[in-house]
């Protein structure tokens, strides 16, 4: 049956439950959880670690399966689809900004937002419009050339976002993205990410401890013991 | 291309263990690539020829075969004795003369170890000297000429003229040994064989080992020497097929004249084949042991290498999974980079070995029966290769097995 993207909403979770076994114990991280997010929305989710956001971001990037429950994204029931078929969705539809950024040290700026774009059928002329348009929104058409051990955390943190928006994606998933920066790179990239919500209509689904951070979204859900306990527009 | 560019820069990413991992390899590779080489010529010079054979007719009960050399006449004729009889096409006695320079001094240097023979066979029924080409042929022509018009004379080879530190054209004199104790020869050196598998022994005209022999009794009260009824060692018979071959062996065996001792005529390749029966252990050894072990070896270097690469780079792999490359992918990402590692390593070790043996040392060393050098296959520019990337892929699939596997929730949990 198809029944995502109902009334707008790009993200709809549905009654999820997750829990990991450790030996015998079972932990429940995520309890009967449900929430929508309508297509273009900034979304900020904060909690106390083990809150089970990370979780919860990684079942709606199709990174992991609920134990019960439904995942849809678009018109997509993310919770069922294969591995293969969830590694060719998510170089589509999801743009992926980790805390540590997670670029390849072997290739250069320009190399590491070609990447995903190496798994479509792009010829090459498309593929470096796409990673020059991409490095131009984040302002580093200039590094391209560097290695990320020659960029500084917010400069590769730039270039991480620039990976993420390269496929056009529908949906930008940012775990913790400026946890690792100084208050000046930080308040940069969520500059960054509040431009690309505006300008690009990208839905932005942000995990953050950092205050400052979550005001900054259209929306803010607080998580506690897997829960959704609060609901709070910030802008 | 950039698939490949990806994997050509993780296999860059440590140059150190990437360079140690080819070094283990391009080793291994080199030990296996000697070790087939070797059987590939023995299993060569083994295999059995359909069509112009030659038949070695040697004592059926002893070894050293020893037969007396009154046997070549009726032997050359391949026995024949009533019309319709086959005859071989070719024949050649072989006596074996060994003998040294120095009787005081007994080293591998001072022996002269020569072949006694009717000087025009030399170039019709020898391995390696019948299908001479160009100036080699003429060389060896002149030698052949000027050894049947001088009875003294002796072809000697590269090595074993280095040894008597003389030259073409000048003397020497070979003191009996061992079961040739007693005839002392005096040569012409009068040509040289072409380099190459008789670098290490000389070819005399028999006529004057027989001579010898047959005037020893003169010098010693009448004695004969203990080589006189039994110095034909082995008789080459060449015949066009198998069929005329088995004719021939029919005929010898039927024979009434090869009663005391008795003889056996039998392939070329299955005498050679009855030799290498003292080597078959170490053979085996080699075929079963040495090379397995080397591979078995090869796999494991590079699975170590691998597994260090793959668990180092457990959280990159999960980005690439979150990127979108499938599992398969990244299972062939893994794969790629032994591959890489594997055949590049395995091609530079066989083309080296190759070069250097071949061209730079002109073979190596393998004495043992007239194999003297041997070369390395020119199938071991596709064995390195192929054994390299069969090594990659056995060492390398489980922890590319392991790589297709990371939980990216699982890397990402303890992250975040």
């Amino acid at each position: 049956m198809e029944h995502g993207d109902v009334n707008g909403m790009i993200v709809r979770v549905e009654g999820v439950h997750k829990f990991f076994r450790r030996g015998s114990e079972r932990l429940d991280v995520l309890n009967g959880l449900s929430l929508e997010v309508p297509e273009g929305e900034f979304l900020g989710l904060m909690g106390p670690s083990g809150s089970g956001k990370t979780t919860l971001l990684n079942l709606i990037a199709g990174l992991d399966k609920p134990s019960e429950g439904e995942v849809w994204v678009g018109d997509q029931r993310v919770s069922a689809m294969s591995e293969s078929q969830l590694a060719r969705w998510r170089t589509r539809h999801v743009g992926f900004v980790f805390q540590f950024y997670h670029l390849l040290p072997v290739l250069s700026a320009y190399e590491n937002v070609e990447l995903p774009l190496l798994l479509l059928r792009l010829s090459a002329a498309q593929r470096r419009q796409q990673v020059l348009t991409a490095l131009e929104l984040v302002g580093l058409s200039d590094r391209m050339d560097h290695r990320p051990g020659q960029l500084s955390g917010g400069q590769q943190q730039r270039v991480g976002i620039a990976r993420a928006i390269v496929t056009d994606p529908t949906l930008i998933v940012a775990d913790e993205p400026t946890g690792d920066l100084d208050a000046r790179s930080a308040e940069e990239i969520l500059n960054l990410l509040v431009e690309l919500r505006k300008s690009l209509r990208k839905t932005i689904l942000l995990v953050t401890h950092d205050p400052r951070a979550a005001v900054r979204a259209d929306r803010l859900m607080h998580l506690d013991k897997g829960r959704l306990v609060e609901h709070q527009a910030t802008a | 291309m950039k698939f490949f560019l990806l994997v050509f820069k993780n296999v860059r990413r440590n140059l150190l263990r990437s360079a140690l991992t080819t070094l283990g390899t391009m080793v291994l590779v080199f030990v296996v690539t000697v070790v087939w080489s070797i059987l590939a010529l023995l299993d060569l010079v083994t295999q059995e020829k359909k069509e112009n054979l030659k038949a070695i007719v040697t004592e059926r009960w002893s070894i050293p075969s020893r037969m007396p050399f009154t046997y070549a006449d009726t032997l050359a004729e391949g026995a024949a004795r009533n019309p319709g009889d086959l005859r071989p096409t070719d024949s050649m006695t072989w006596q074996f003369y060994v003998g040294t320079l120095d009787r005081e001094k007994l080293t591998r240097e001072n022996f002269v170890i020569a072949l006694a023979v009717q000087p025009e066979k030399l170039a019709t029924m020898m391995d390696g000297l019948d299908d001479l080409r160009g100036q080699e042929k003429e060389a060896l022509e002149k030698a052949i000429q000027a050894l049947r018009q001088n009875r003294r004379g002796i072809i000697v080879g590269r090595t074993q003229l280095a040894h008597t530190n003389k030259r073409v054209g000048e003397r020497l004199t070979a003191s009996g040994i061992g079961e040739f104790k007693g005839i002392d020869l005096e040569f012409e050196i009068v040509g040289l064989f072409p380099p190459g598998r008789y670098d290490q022994m000389g070819a005399i005209n028999c006529d004057y080992l027989n001579k010898e022999l047959e005037s020893y009794p003169l010098k010693h009260s009448g004695r004969k020497h203990l080589l006189a009824d039994r110095s034909l060692n082995l008789m080459w018979l060449k015949v066009p097929d198998t069929e005329a071959f088995n004719r021939l062996t029919g005929q010898i065996d039927a024979a009434p004249y090869y009663r005391s001792p008795a003889v056996k005529c039998e392939t070329a390749s299955s005498g050679i084949a009855s030799w290498l029966e003292a080597f078959r252990d170490l053979i085996w050894g080699m075929r079963w042991f040495l090379a397995p072990a080397c591979l078995v070896t090869l796999a494991l270097v590079i699975a170590n290498a691998i597994s260090i690469s793959v668990r180092e780079r457990r959280t990159e792999l999960a980005v690439l999974k979150v990127l979108g490359f499938s599992p398969t992918q990244i299972l062939l990402l893994v794969l790629g980079e032994s591959l890489l590692l594997g055949v590049g390593a395995g091609l530079a070790s066989a083309a080296l070995t190759y070069a250097v043996v071949n061209w730079g040392l002109g073979g190596i060393a393998f004495p043992i029966a007239f194999f003297d050098r041997f070369m390395i296959s020119a199938h071991a520019l596709w064995w390195g290769p192929a054994m390299g990337g069969l090594a990659a892929l056995a060492g390398s699939f489980l922890p590319a097995w392991a790589a297709r596997n990371v939980r990216v929730a699982d890397v990402f949990a303890k992250v975040a």
